[in-house]
């Protein structure tokens, strides 16, 4: 298949709106998922949406995939038409949903390639050869007969990528896949997605990991409300917050009420704590820098400790905190 | 990144759409086998009906030809209650399991996918319709003389087809709403009755019999009756009326049901309705 001239994503003012009807069938609500939102996405280009939840990307993917029907804009995939190029739209894309959805759970890996293989109208002398070197190529071909309601969380999510890929797409859509797996199944997933870029496939990722999204990404938009409120490359993305630096303490014993006092203090622009291991770690966003260290050492209360504090860089969660949050 | 095989595709349409069918009856029965419920309604479901159905009345008749009728209803009961019930699950499966968007983000249209279900449920039926059969010749003795063999076996492929198709138009209910699964439950004892699976047709009162011949295996039934029962008195058709009907019937089913799935489908993109369980 002969790549297009043109992006392999082109989205123009794209509008999604939701109606909930009341009991006559009247409308009684209209909800705005997507507020008119244009990008377009590079041949072989590996592509970030990331935002809240609720933002939007979700509605996008779908909209894009042709599972939903934009209300208004325009929409090309590869070239094609969103709304009237369907099948060929959906011959040539692959879908990877996050999460435990998308696999028949009582049959094995390999039935579940071969029903989707064949769905997506590969011949079968190619899916008989296709289909082992996919399980290969994810790790599963041990485990290959088993049914898959065996496997764990990661094991599934490697499935759906060879789901994805048995078709041989020329564009993949990632919606959240390392959503709830281990550091390690998470990473395995991240290398298999950098093989698809380094093999030339486009990709559209979303994510909530903010640090894999600047991993793996070569240009990220930042949805916000049905809105794009940031397009560029990562570190273009964390320039915007070059104004501020970041303290990062990690404390023993900090409750919320130290956070909230952190947020008091003058020149604090923003403050994001995890409090919930027995270490935590707390990041003060700041123009000041390492001037405003007495005032957070002040503020820290009786019984509480804090083991280590660094001056960094503001990172790519800064930058779309600040984004989100205006 | 291993080097994969290039992903050649099926050509033709027809290739497409008898490999589409054929992935989702080999799906269907593998989810189907797998459950071991499926004894529940293939097996002792049928056993319990056929039971029912031989003490009321076994002690009321005499003759072979009664009791063929009525395992010949009772198999048509089951095989019909099996397959509005599965149809009806067919779809709803693929809500309630988190497939539908897989599904739905197939190449092909998704009538087919569903049909290739439908037959398989159907398919369910006939096992469950062989059962009660097996009952009441091996334990009730009924004797299994038929009129005409040929037609007889003519007329039942063409019943199971017919269904099927009936089956695929239920589908397009549940399609549309999460909450049809209501509607095609409450078709399942209206349909038993006007399709005269227990009694003749011809009883019912005369208010019914328009709804009773919309349906096509109404026309089937009496057709396997004709072709196995000697003497059988039905409707005043022949054996060929029957089956001419009920074959239109068939296909006027199919090209509602391929018309309503592509509307459906569109008004459930739209809606945003698809996934939802």
């Amino acid at each position: 298949m002969q790549k297009p001239l043109g992006p392999a994503i082109s989205v123009k003012g794209l509008t999604r709106e939701y109606v909930t009807r009341n009991f006559f069938g009247g409308v009684a609500r209209t909800t705005s998922a997507l507020s008119g939102i244009d990008f377009e996405v590079a041949n072989g280009e590996l592509f970030g949406l990331i935002g809240p939840n609720g933002a939007g990307k979700t509605t996008t993917i779908k909209i894009l995939t042709t599972l939903l029907t934009p209300t208004g804009g325009d929409a090309r995939i590869l070239g094609l038409d969103v709304r009237k190029d369907l099948y060929e739209i959906r011959r040539r894309i692959g879908i990877v949903f996050g999460g435990e959805r998308g696999l028949y759970n009582r049959v094995s890996a390999v039935d579940n390639l071969r029903y989707f293989s064949d769905l997506y109208g590969v011949d079968s002398s190619v899916a008989r050869k296709r289909i082992p070197e996919l399980l290969e190529v994810v790790g599963l071909s041990d485990r290959a007969q088993e049914k898959v309601e065996k496997y764990s969380r990661g094991m599934k999510q490697r499935l759906h990528i060879a789901k994805a890929l048995v078709h041989d797409p020329e564009l993949i859509f990632l919606d959240e896949p390392t959503i709830g797996l281990d550091p390690g199944g998470a990473r395995d997933i991240r290398n298999m997605v950098r093989d698809l870029k380094a093999q030339g496939k486009t990709i559209l990722l979303t994510t909530h990991y903010m640090f894999e999204a600047e991993e793996l990404c070569q240009r990220i938009a930042v949805i916000s409300k049905g809105k794009i409120v940031a397009l560029d490359t990562p570190s273009e993305l964390k320039n915007m917050v070059r104004d501020i630096s970041v303290i990062e303490l990690r404390t023993f014993e900090a409750t919320m009420d130290y956070v909230e006092a952190l947020r008091k203090l003058p020149n604090v622009v923003r403050v994001v704590a995890d409090l919930d291991s027995e270490q935590q770690t707390i990041r003060v966003q700041t123009p000041l820098g390492a001037d405003l260290l007495p005032k957070v050492t002040a503020a820290l209360p009786a019984g509480a400790r804090i083991i280590d504090r660094t001056i960094k860089e503001p990172t790519l969660e800064d930058a779309y905190l600040r984004l989100v949050e205006e | 990144m291993h080097e994969l095989t290039p992903g050649k595709q099926t050509q033709g349409r027809v290739g497409r759409v008898i490999q589409v069918l054929r992935a989702s009856v080999f799906l269907t029965s593998k989810l189907f086998f797998a459950d071991p419920q499926w004894l529940i309604p293939n097996i002792i479901a049928p056993f319990i009906f056929t039971l029912v159905a031989f003490f009321l009345f076994s002690g009321q008749t005499s003759g072979s030809s009664f009791l063929l009728y009525l395992v010949l209803g009772s198999g048509l009961m089951g095989m019909w209650g099996t397959t509005i019930y599965a149809s009806a699950n067919s779809i709803g499966f693929d809500r309630w399991n988190g497939t539908m968007e897989s599904t739905l983000a197939a190449p092909i249209p998704l009538s087919w996918i569903a049909l290739g279900r439908v037959l398989f449920n159907t398919l369910q039926g006939v096992l469950n319709a062989v059962f009660i059969l097996v009952i009441g010749l091996v334990w009730f003795r009924v004797g299994f003389t038929l009129v005409n063999p040929p037609a007889f076996f003519f007329a039942s492929i063409m019943t199971f087809l017919s269904l099927s198709a009936f089956g695929l138009l239920m589908t397009t209910i549940l399609l549309l709403s999460r909450k049809g699964g209501f509607i095609t439950n409450s078709m399942e004892i209206p349909v038993y009755i006007a399709t005269g699976t227990m009694f003749p047709v011809i009883l019912l009162p005369v208010v019914y019999l328009p709804f009773a011949f919309m349906l096509a295996p109404t026309w089937g039934i009496e057709a396997i009756r004709l072709a196995a029962l000697p003497g059988y008195v039905g409707l005043p058709t022949t054996y060929t009326v029957d089956m001419t009907i009920m074959v239109a019937e068939t296909f006027a089913y199919l090209a509602l049901a391929f018309f309503l799935f592509k509307r459906v489908e569109a008004y459930a993109k739209k809606m945003g309705t698809l996934e939802e369980y």
